[in-house]
C-alpha cells in the first residue's frame, strides 16, 4: 500500500492523477498541501482527503506518507521537491521538471542525497501505441530511425500558464517536453542541436509565446521537427495531440497516442466532441509511481530524463533569440 | 486552335498530351523525346507526329512548347522555346539553379512570350478553398501552416528523380508544390530551415521544412519520399480564430481495390482528384485561355523561381545539418 500525498492542485493533471489515485486499489490519497489554501481544501473534499495547510503538516510523521505528486506551477515545481526530499519521501513531479537547468540539478541532486527518488510525469511513456513502436523501433523494425515528425499540440490552458514568472514560458516550455522524452527514449540519443521558430500570434496580447515549431539534431544523427504550439481552437473536439511520424530506413510507423475516440454531436448543446475510450495512461502512471514507492524499485523516468527534455525547450528559446541554432548541453 | 508539342514524353508530358488534346481550343501536334520510342507511343496515343529531331519543335506548326523533360533541362528548352517564339508551358519545378531561373525569365520577358509553371497545387479545389477561407479572414492571422505531401520514390530507383543532382530529390520536386501555395497565399518569405535525410535515394528522401514569412506565419512542411503506401496530401492551418484542416485521405470520395495487377504502377503517380475537371485540365485550359485572350498566366515565372528559391534554400539548410537560411 502506496501513501500518497498532493503537493497543489494548480496544475490541471492533478485531478486526473487524484482520479487515478482513487481507481487504484494499492493507493492511498493520504492527504494534499496546496498553497493556495481555498483550492487545496476544496480539492481534499471533492477527494475524500485531508487538507494540510502547510507542508510540514502534510509529511508529519503520523500521516507516514511514502511519496508526493508534485503538480504546482512550473517555478515552484523546486520549492516542492525540495521541501518533499527533506521530508524523505519519493516525489513525481509534473513536468517540465523546472524552470531552469541549475534548478533541476539542485532538485536532482538533493533528491539523491537525501535518499528519495525523484520521477517526472511523462505519461505519454505508458499509451500503449509507443510501447509498441518502442518493441519495434528496438527489434530494428523499421531499420535505422532518419527523422521523426512529432506534434504536441493543444488549446492554450490559460491561467498561470501564460505567466512566464509562474511557468517558465509559454507554449514552447509547456509541450516541448512530451515528445522529446518520447524521442530519446525511443532512440537512446541525446539533442545535441536545436533551432526553433517561436511567435505569440494566436493570441497576441499573451505575456507568453503560443506557437512554436522545432528542429532538433541527436547525437546519432537523427533529425526531427516538433509542433509545440497552443494551436487548437477553443471549440476543437478533443484537448490537444501527440503524434510521431518516424522514418526509418526499413519502414516507417506513425503514432497518434490519443487519437482513439467516438464522435459525438450533441443537439441541444451545438456541440461537436471526441469522447475518448483510450487507455488510461496516467493510472498507468500512477501504479509505476505507487510501485517504485512500495518496492524501492528504480523509478522508470528519472529527473535527468526531465532535466534533458527541459533543456531542449530552454535551448529552443535561446534559438529562437537569437536566429541561431543552439548546442546542447547548454553551457 | 492552339498547336501544343509535347518535349518530354514522361509521365507528366503524357497527362498534359491527354488534356490538350481533349481541348476544344488546343490541340498536341507534335511530340518529341530523346527517347524515340517514347515519343512515338505518346503522338500515337493523342494522334500527333513524333518529332524527327529537336529542331521540328521550332517550326511553323508549333505554338505552345510543353516542357516536361527532367528539371535540370528545363533551362535549355525554355531558352530555346522562347527564341523560337513559341509560347511555354514548363512543367515544376521551374529550373534546377537560380541562375538558370534568371535566365528564363530574361528569355520569356524579351520574347515576349507567355510562360507558365505547372504549379498545378493552386488548381487543386481544396487549396483554392482553403486559400480563400484564410484571405477572407476567417480563421483570423495565421501563426502555424502545416503542409505534408507524401509519395513513394516516383518512378522507382533508377528513374532520374532518385539523382538528386538532377531532380533536387523530394524538397524541390514536390515540397516545392506547397512552397508554392504557401507564397501565394502568406506572401514573401524571410528564411527557411530545414532538415532531412537527402543521401538515402534511392530508396527515400523525406524533409522537414519550417519557413518564417516576412507576414509572421509559421510554416512546416513535410515532404516525402519515404511512403510505401498511396500519395497523399494533409494540411493543418491554425490562425488566431480558427483552425482549417484537410487530409486527402479522409477526403477521397471514391476508393477502389483490385485484385491482381498490384505491379502495374505508372512511371509518376499522378494523384486522382475526383472532380468534374482535373486540376491538370484546368491548368492546361488557363494556359491555352491566356494565349487566347492575351492575358498573363496566374502563375508567373517570377512566382515560380520565388517557389524554387524557397526549395533551393531548404537544400542548403538541410545539406548542412539544419542551418538557417535568410532569403
Amino acid at each position: 500500500m502506496a501513501r500518497l500525498g498532493i503537493m497543489s492542485f494548480a496544475h490541471l493533471h492533478a485531478d486526473f492523477y487524484a482520479t487515478a489515485i482513487a481507481g487504484l486499489p494499492d493507493v492511498e490519497l493520504v492527504g494534499v498541501w496546496d498553497d493556495n489554501a481555498e483550492r487545496g481544501e476544496e480539492k481534499a473534499a471533492q477527494y475524500n482527503t485531508r487538507f494540510f495547510p502547510t507542508p510540514e503538516e502534510l509529511f508529519a510523521p503520523e500521516n507516514e506518507i511514502d511519496g508526493v505528486i508534485v503538480t504546482s506551477e512550473n517555478v515552484n515545481h523546486k520549492r516542492d521537491v525540495l521541501a518533499a526530499a527533506e521530508a524523505g519521501v519519493d516525489i513525481l513531479c509534473e513536468k517540465p521538471i523546472s524552470v531552469s537547468v541549475d534548478d533541476a540539478y539542485v532538485m536532482i541532486d538533493e533528491c539523491e542525497q537525501a535518499g528519495v527518488q525523484l520521477m517526472i510525469a511523462f505519461p505519454s511513456r505508458y499509451a500503449p501505441s509507443f510501447q509498441r513502436l518502442l518493441e519495434m523501433v528496438r527489434a530494428g523494425e523499421l531499420g535505422e530511425i532518419l527523422c521523426i515528425k512529432g506534434t504536441n499540440r493543444g488549446e492554450n490552458p490559460g491561467g498561470w500558464f501564460n505567466d512566464p514568472s509562474l511557468a517558465g514560458g509559454g507554449a514552447v516550455i509547456d509541450h516541448t517536453v512530451h515528445v522529446v522524452d518520447l524521442c530519446r527514449t525511443m532512440l537512446e540519443q541525446e539533442v545535441v542541436k536545436v533551432y526553433a521558430e517561436i511567435d505569440t500570434i494566436f493570441d497576441p496580447d499573451l505575456p507568453c509565446d503560443d506557437c512554436g515549431i522545432l528542429t532538433m539534431n541527436f547525437d546519432g544523427g537523427v533529425v526531427a521537427t516538433l509542433d509545440a504550439s497552443w494551436s487548437r481552437p477553443k471549440n476543437y473536439p478533443i484537448w490537444g495531440d501527440v503524434t510521431m511520424a518516424v522514418i526509418g530506413t526499413e519502414g516507417n510507423a506513425w503514432v497518434d497516442l490519443f487519437v482513439e475516440h467516438v464522435d459525438i454531436w450533441r443537439a441541444s448543446a451545438g456541440t461537436h466532441l471526441w469522447e475518448p475510450y483510450g487507455h488510461d495512461v496516467n493510472a498507468d502512471m500512477i501504479a509505476d509511481f505507487a510501485r517504485c514507492v512500495d518496492t524501492g524499485a528504480p523509478v522508470p523516468i528519472t529527473g535527468m530524463d526531465g532535466l534533458k527534455a527541459m533543456e531542449v525547450a530552454l535551448g529552443a528559446y535561446k534559438a529562437a533569440d537569437s536566429g541561431r541554432p543552439v548546442g546542447l548541453p547548454l553551457a | 486552335m492552339v498547336r501544343v508539342a509535347i518535349c518530354g514524353a514522361g509521365g507528366l508530358g503524357g497527362n498534359h498530351a491527354g488534356n490538350f488534346d481533349a481541348m476544344p481550343g488546343a490541340e498536341v501536334t507534335m511530340v518529341y523525346d530523346v527517347d524515340e520510342d517514347a515519343a512515338r507511343e505518346l503522338a500515337d496515343a493523342v494522334a500527333a507526329r513524333p518529332a524527327e529531331k529537336e529542331a521540328d519543335l521550332w517550326g511553323d506548326d508549333v505554338d505552345v512548347v510543353v516542357i516536361t523533360t527532367p528539371t535540370p533541362f528545363h533551362h535549355y528548352y525554355t531558352l530555346k522555346a522562347a527564341e523560337a517564339g513559341k509560347h511555354i508551358f514548363c512543367e515544376k519545378p521551374m529550373c534546377r539553379t537560380m541562375e538558370q531561373g534568371e535566365e528564363m525569365l530574361e528569355a520569356v520577358r524579351e520574347a515576349g512570350v507567355k510562360f507558365m509553371v505547372g504549379h498545378v497545387v493552386r488548381f487543386f479545389p481544396e487549396y483554392v478553398l482553403a486559400r480563400a477561407l484564410i484571405q477572407d479572414g476567417e480563421i483570423g492571422d495565421v501563426a502555424i501552416a502545416r503542409t505534408s505531401r507524401i509519395n513513394t520514390l516516383p518512378g522507382g530507383p533508377n528513374s532520374w528523380f532518385a539523382n538528386y543532382e538532377m531532380s533536387g530529390g523530394v524538397t524541390l520536386d514536390m515540397t516545392i508544390h506547397d512552397f508554392d501555395w504557401l507564397l501565394w497565399t502568406f506572401g514573401p518569405a524571410e528564411r527557411v530551415y530545414s532538415v532531412g535525410v537527402p543521401n538515402h535515394m534511392p530508396p527515400l528522401d523525406y524533409g522537414l521544412t519550417t519557413i518564417r514569412f516576412e507576414s509572421g506565419t509559421i510554416a512546416h512542411c513535410e515532404g516525402s519520399w519515404a511512403e510505401l503506401g498511396q500519395f497523399r496530401t494533409h494540411f493543418d492551418i491554425a490562425g488566431s480564430d480558427g483552425l482549417i484542416r484537410h487530409s486527402s485521405t479522409e477526403n477521397s470520395t471514391l476508393t477502389v481495390q483490385r485484385r491482381g495487377g498490384a505491379e502495374d504502377r505508372a512511371a509518376v503517380q499522378v494523384p486522382e482528384s475526383p472532380a468534374a475537371v482535373s486540376p491538370y485540365m484546368l491548368e492546361d485550359q488557363h494556359f491555352i485561355d491566356c494565349i487566347v485572350n492575351n492575358e498573363e498566366p496566374m502563375i508567373t515565372g517570377e512566382e515560380a523561381l520565388a517557389a524554387v528559391e524557397v526549395a533551393l534554400a531548404a537544400m542548403e539548410s538541410n545539406e548542412a545539418g539544419g542551418k538557417p537560411i535568410k532569403l
